[in-house]
């Protein structure tokens, strides 16, 4: 029965070597314990030994780099017929289980253990080498001679429990390894190798699939920009500075407001919210601007952007120059936007040119948030729901309709200081809307 | 701390258990005015008197019988079987009787009886007395088995052998006589089913017994020469098993050979393996070796005898078979 030469693991790590020479060739017979070949691994350049007696009947690879495991020649009987032609590990014959060990074994054992120890090739001791599978053992020559490991061949894959374990674990196809315990066996080494030099899956968490059905969306343009914009968003050094503001004056406004729009557009809260944001920013221009490449661009009117959600996601469309528009004039382009961007009839120029976003989840019951930055604009802010808050005010406990606003400002370009002087204009003006004529 | 060996280690437990304990008698052939073929109760005659250290004629049914007797009768008799070999003659008090009484008597009888035996080879004795054969009596329901391993185990197991109230096989091995360890000053006793973990290790773990563990503590140091590290596990109770602390060892260290020096075929480390592989099996990376005699009766001649039994050697080999290696590499 021939026996396959196969590539061995001669440390932890090491993933391939290179043959450099064969020291019998074809044809030549070999005893067991002979050296076979030269192998330069990573480390050392050393003899490797026939594991087997008899006549090297082919040489698969005759030089050159080669993956652990792999077939690199076959040893057998003179004139035998040699069926592994390519080297491929995957091509291996199964002919059958391995015997189980036997006495046979121990007696094997004992003569090996009788036997001269081979030269240790230098290597630097690790104390997990111990753990690691190392070369194939030229123990139970027979059993290995009857089985070849990781068969693809449609048998079983021999594997140790540990090795399945892991390969269940991490999701590890063990029929895809090659295996470099005895026997050509997969250890759980070989399953950690192949885990960690697996590509990390994306966008999925480590761990395997959740059972059940997976209904696969394909990303649509809008999804597609939002994880492109908000992943470069994420790359920006941001931080957030928060404040309540205490809304009953813009509460009491727009409720004379919405009297005296009769049959226009009835303003909202945020329509009040986007004038105050729009009278600070020209007033805290630094807050007004965008990040570009390596510079700051500063601008002089505030185009505000409303954050929309819609069926597909979220779109952001812009009123212009809101520090000159009235509360009422904001409030019939945002209604007009709104609904374009409802109906799906939003153009390109909608979204474009804004200098600051506004993002209000108050209308889910969201009290506080933080978003993410609307890149390259270097300042988001975030508005939670008004409710009815106990405050203390000049010793006295009272209750107030608060508002809390979270800015997320890049850091590149705005300060602390200058974002807490944008803000505490933001929330003066909502707290006496007077201040913003 | 006192440094005993052994054999004193046996005769202190004795010793110490007879002075606490008018019930506490020994029993068996020659261990009086000879103390013993092994020489373990030696002195104890002159300190107990010839009541309580009772010379025996040479029936081993006999021996074990009248300890039976004496333990339903409520004493604490220690019987001297001199050698397990001889165990087979009394094979039917051990097994029918002593192991069953408590039991077929609904509890109202119990056995609080030791029956001390030794043997094993290396030193030649031919194939009548170097058996081992402490498997044998695993298999019977109401007995308890100890081999203890050192001087310190040996003695804290045979005070609690004493004083468990159920009949203890209690295995002393010919070649450990002379060993020598450190004691407390105090005896401690050891309770039944506790294993002893001799040396930690990461990548394989030898459960040994009796002499055995000798052997695997030094393969495990010519392993760890060469960056295989090994835990060494000695039960040393077999029955109760401490199953938990084998289990736990493999499954850290995720190989596992077990090693004595009976035969492999049916032996004691078979059960260990079934229990091992039970409790530890998705923590297995390598099929668990069983170290073991070959499967002969042992010669005489002293190079065969030491072919067919084991030793560290055949320990490493299996050390390494377990990891994927060979010697040297």
């Amino acid at each position: 029965m021939a026996s396959e030469v196969k590539l061995p693991r001669l440390g932890q790590g090491m993933e391939s070597g290179t043959i450099v020479k064969w020291l019998v060739s074809e044809g030549d017979s070999v005893e067991k314990g002979d050296p076979l070949y030269e192998l330069d691994t990573d480390k050392v350049t050393q003899e490797v030994e026939a594991e087997a007696s008899g006549v090297l009947l082919k040489i698969a690879v005759s030089e050159g780099e080669v993956e652990v495991g792999r077939t690199i020649g076959v040893i057998g009987e003179e004139g035998e017929e040699v069926s592994a032609e390519s080297g491929d590990p995957e091509g291996e014959k199964e002919t059958g289980p391995a015997p189980p060990a036997t006495e046979q074994a121990r007696d094997e054992g004992a003569e090996q253990s009788a036997e001269k120890p081979a030269e240790a090739p230098s290597r630097a001791p690790e104390r997990e080498r111990g753990r690691a599978a190392s070369a194939t053992p030229k123990l139970e020559q027979e059993a290995r001679e009857h089985g070849s490991g990781a068969s693809a061949d449609g048998g079983r894959v021999k594997a140790s429990p540990l090795a399945r374990r892991i390969a269940r674990e991490r999701s590890v196809d063990l029929a895809s390894l090659s295996g470099t315990g005895p026997e050509g066996r997969v250890v759980a080494e070989d399953v950690e190798r192949a885990a960690a030099s697996a590509p990390a899956p994306v966008g999925t968490e480590a761990g395997g699939a959740p059972s059940g059905e997976v209904e696969v969306r394909q990303l649509s343009s809008v999804r597609r920009t939002i994880a492109r914009r908000l992943t470069q968003a994420w790359q920006a050094p941001v931080f957030q500075i928060g404040m309540s503001a205490d809304m009953a004056r813009v509460v009491e406004l727009r409720e004379r407001l919405v009297e005296r729009a009769g049959e226009g557009v009835r303003p909202t809260v945020t329509d009040v919210l986007t004038k105050a944001c729009a009278v600070a920013l020209v007033r805290h221009r630094e807050v007004n601007a965008h990040f570009v490449d390596d510079a700051i661009h500063v601008y002089g009117t505030a185009n505000v952007g409303i954050a929309v959600a819609i069926p597909e996601g979220l779109v952001v469309p812009v009123i212009g120059s809101c520090e000159s528009r009235t509360i009422a004039g904001i409030a019939a382009a945002r209604a007009e936007l709104v609904e374009r961007t409802r109906g799906g009839k939003l153009q390109r120029a909608d979204l474009e040119g804004g200098t600051f976003t506004i993002s209000n989840l108050g209308m889910y019951g969201v009290e506080q948030f933080t978003a993410v930055l609307n890149p390259p604009q270097v300042a988001i802010l975030a508005i939670g729901a008004i409710e009815d808050r106990p405050v203390i005010s000049d010793g006295e406990l009272d209750v107030k309709q608060l508002m809390q606003l979270t800015l997320t400002c890049d850091h590149r370009a705005v300060d602390g200081a200058t974002a807490a002087e944008f803000l505490g204009s933001v929330k003066a003006f909502l707290e006496e809307p007077g201040l913003m004529l | 701390m006192p440094e005993l060996s052994y054999r004193e280690a046996v005769r202190d437990a004795l010793a110490r258990a007879m002075r606490e304990d008018d019930d506490v008698f020994i029993m068996g052939e020659d261990i009086a005015e000879m103390g013993g073929s092994m020489g373990v109760t030696q002195g104890l005659l002159d300190e107990f008197g010839a009541e309580r250290v009772r010379n025996t004629p040479i029936s081993e049914m006999a021996i074990v019988g009248a300890g039976i007797g004496a333990a339903m009768q409520g004493m604490r008799p220690v019987v001297e079987v001199m050698y397990q070999d001889f165990t087979t003659i009394a094979m039917e008090q051990i097994v029918n009787q002593a192991a069953k009484h408590r039991s077929m008597s609904g509890g109202q009888v119990k056995v609080p009886l030791t029956i001390r035996t030794q043997g094993g080879a290396g030193w030649s004795p031919g194939a009548q007395h170097a058996q081992q054969v402490e498997a044998w009596f695993v298999h019977v329901p109401g007995l308890k088995v100890v081999f203890a391993s050192t001087p310190a185990d040996v003695r804290g197991l045979l005070w609690s052998a004493i004083y468990d109230d159920n009949p203890v096989m209690f295995f002393e091995h010919r070649t450990l006589y002379g060993i020598k360890e450190e004691v407390s000053e105090e005896l401690e006793p050891i309770p039944l089913g506790q294993a002893r973990i001799h040396r930690e290790g990461e990548d394989v773990t030898v459960i040994a017994t009796g002499r055995l563990v000798h052997e695997a503590i030094a393969a495990a140091e010519e392993a760890e020469a060469e960056d295989v590290s090994v835990e060494v596990v000695d039960p040393r109770t077999l029955q109760p098993l401490d199953e938990r602390t084998l289990v736990d060892s493999v499954c850290k260290t995720t190989r596992c050979v077990v090693a004595h020096e009976a035969v492999t075929r049916m032996g004691f480390g078979a059960e260990v393996a079934a229990v091992v592989q039970y409790g530890a099996f998705d923590y297995l990376d390598a099929p668990i070796e069983r170290v073991g005699a070959r499967f002969a009766p042992i010669p005489f001649a002293p190079v065969m005898e030491e072919y067919v039994v084991p030793h560290s050697n055949d320990v490493l080999a299996a050390i390494y078979r377990t990891v994927g290696r060979r010697r040297g590499e």
